[in-house]
């Protein structure tokens, strides 16, 4: 996590802040603010209720709606903006029966307000609010500190602040794509209580009356709702794999089921070589996994050896590890999609698909099996949030590695020299979603390939060229000379490297990738290429150059390839 | 029961370990008698300043069971805070006044 420089506003001005974009508070070009305010500072009519005024709904309803006005103006220039919820100290909440009264109680107010607000600032791309309540709760009696407010007008007590820090982190974390996407599992004394290979299935403590198997069980639905928010699992344990399986399968009082783990290393090898292996096998990172285990020794080891993995401190008594769990704040993601909420499915469907590959053995056999299909789409409303995701999270077939937010990559590809493309990519196994994205730029008589990104759950499947096929189609339409990619090197994007070398674009100054505009790229027989709009290669190139335009028919009588481009 | 300069000590630094765990390490506040609490160009900010009193305060409170206010006006501690040492001082006498 990078370090955070800050600048604040002055005191007292929020609004002028808001709405004057020259206001000192700009000047430095921030990434991200939080506008962390008092809603007795911001709204006039809660301020003449805290003191027991008549106010009417009307009238507090209109101010909160110009703060969200003036937020929502504010938030057009700037990649993330925090909004924490609106709280109000306990002395403000002493009015016993009309704390909740209809009319003129603080609390009921103090809700409505805030509903108010959210529901005005949703689907604002670039507005996060935040839930104060729990850094409150967090902060505990002295949460709010009247020695801090009175001598500097700080509302709250240093823990408060600590809380807010740490889930703003989390959120920067995972706004710029190191979010963790995947926990590494123990399973004696982790998933279950008790050695499996000693006391069998049948003995192990999970589940029935007894706090720890209550608490395991717990355990367990808390990581089978983290694979509903698109975070993935896998074992790596010291076990015999078959006795494992066989207690993960029969054991009554298993929440997780083979299904959920996307993989697993469950023999008698050293852990951190298993997770090696398994990182590598799932095409993840090293410093996107989590690895939980009960043993302070394996976590030791697994530290030293692999110091991109994250290993928390794990408590020794089970009825924490819920806890525990909860509290690891690195699973935070701006938005949660489809594909999200489906990753742990597709995980296992692609378990299914590689061991088909291991069944075949030849790749080009096994390609023209899957019957795959590429669904490409211009870049467009319904499929920006998705996009901006995987922009921002994918690493290693990332070309440029890009970081943007929805507003700005969306701004960006309306340029009329741009495109930007999204793929969908599913074949008989099943859907993998949105995975890919391409954005071209026209400059001169050159194309240059802005954005090459595809999840690494697909990669390596013939879509890298079929995405090529579509980029450098239209680059050809608008009569372009060359097409060329640039490839910004990372420390993670070496998979992006190796495809361009063997991509059939010539390399050129090490790091740039060339193709003569004069010949098409062949798509691989294998690819169904599917359109959602049959015009929308024409109507791109027209964009482009109308008197030179190509039609679409002329492109694939062209390519020479089995392409079959639905149209509609 | 009156405080030592010993026990005022400690608590200060304890407040300081508070402070230094929201700072980032270039400006970290060093634990010796010689460092400067307020200045031009060393010490700590308006915020950390206010930060730092209110967690001696809070700990003074909770430690010998009296209130004691460590910003009131007086002419003649104008320089309360110009070191960890002269702090110490202040916070002596300040506390044993009240604790007699």
């Amino acid at each position: 996590m990078p370090a955070v420089d800050s600048v604040s506003s002055f005191h007292g001005e929020v609004f002028q802040t808001l709405l004057d974009e020259k206001a000192p508070a700009w000047s430095s070009n921030p990434d991200f603010v939080v506008v962390w305010t008092r809603p007795e500072g911001v709204l006039q009519a809660f301020r003449d209720l805290l003191s027991c005024s008549r106010v009417s709904d009307q009238d507090l309803n209109r101010e909160v709606d110009s703060y969200a006005a003036a937020l929502l103006r504010a938030s057009k220039r700037i990649r993330a903006m925090f909004v924490p919820t609106w709280v109000i100290p306990p002395f403000h909440q002493t009015q016993g029966l009309l704390d909740l009264a209809a009319s003129g109680g603080a609390a009921r107010a103090l809700m409505r307000i805030n509903v108010r607000l959210l529901e005005s600032l949703a689907g604002a791309p670039t507005i996060y609010p935040l839930w104060t309540d729990k850094w409150i709760q967090l902060g505990g009696p002295a949460a709010f500190n009247y020695r801090l407010w009175y001598l500097g007008k700080i509302p709250f007590s240093n823990e408060v602040f600590k809380a807010a820090a740490r889930d703003i982190k989390s959120a920067l974390r995972g706004l710029s794509g190191q979010a963790k996407k995947i926990v590494l599992l123990d399973l004696d004394d982790v998933l279950w209580g008790g050695i499996v290979g000693d006391a069998g299935w049948e003995g192990l403590t999970l589940g029935g009356h007894d706090p720890a198997g209550e608490a395991l069980v717990d355990f367990q639905r808390e990581l089978k709702a983290l694979t509903r928010r698109g975070i993935l699992l896998a074992i790596v344990s010291k076990n015999e794999e078959s006795v494992a399986m066989e207690a993960i399968a029969k054991h009554p009082e298993m929440v997780l089921k083979l299904v959920d783990f996307a993989g697993w290393r469950i023999n008698w090898r050293d852990k951190a070589e298993n997770i090696h292996a398994l990182m590598n096998e799932l095409n993840l990172g090293l410093d996107s996994a989590v690895f939980i285990d009960d043993s302070a020794v394996e976590r030791a080891r697994v530290r030293e050896t692999l110091p991109g993995l994250f290993v928390p401190e794990w408590p020794s008594d089970k009825r924490l590890y819920p806890r525990a769990l909860l509290s690891l704040d690195c699973f935070d993601r701006p938005s949660l999609t489809e594909e999200d909420r489906q990753r742990s499915r597709m995980s296992a469907v692609d378990r299914e698909r590689k061991r088909s590959r291991i069944d075949l053995g030849n790749l080009e056999e096994w390609l023209a099996t899957l019957n795959t299909r590429v669904r490409v789409e211009e870049l467009n409303q319904a499929n920006l949030p998705r996009a901006a995701q995987l922009l921002n999270k994918t690493n290693q077939m990332n070309l440029s590695t890009r970081r943007m937010s929805e507003v700005d990559f969306d701004a960006w590809a309306r340029e009329k020299t741009r495109r930007a493309w999204t793929f969908r990519v599913s074949d008989k196994f099943g859907d993998s979603g949105l995975t890919g994205i391409l954005s071209v730029e026209i400059d001169g008589s050159r194309a240059r390939i802005i954005d090459f990104v595809l999840s690494c759950r697909v990669m390596g499947r013939k879509i890298e060229e079929a995405m090529l096929h579509v980029g450098i189609n239209w680059a050809r339409a608008a009569r372009v000379q060359e097409v060329c990619a640039n490839y910004c090197q990372t420390p993670k994007n070496k998979p992006c490297y190796d495809f361009f070398t063997k991509s059939g674009l010539s390399c050129r100054d090490g790091n740039m990738f060339v193709w003569d505009a004069a010949k098409i790229y062949p798509l691989h027989s294998a690819i169904r290429l599917i359109s959602n709009d049959g015009s929308t290669f024409e109507k791109t190139s027209a964009d482009i150059n109308p008197s030179e335009s190509i039609r679409v028919d002329d492109h694939l009588r062209e390519s020479e390839v089995s392409a079959d481009l639905t149209h509609g | 029961m009156k405080a030592t300069r010993e026990e005022l000590l400690d608590i200060i630094y304890q407040c300081l370990d508070g402070l230094n765990e929201q700072l980032a390490n270039t400006d970290q506040i060093q634990k010796s008698m010689e460092t400067p609490l307020v200045g031009e160009r060393e010490g700590l900010d308006s915020l950390g300043l206010v930060n730092f009193v209110a967690l001696v305060e809070e700990e003074c409170a909770r430690k010998y069971g009296i209130a004691v206010s460590l910003t009131d006006p007086s002419p003649h501690e104008d320089d309360r805070f110009a070191n960890v040492g002269r702090f110490v001082d202040f916070l002596f006498q300040r506390l044993n006044n009240n604790l007699l």
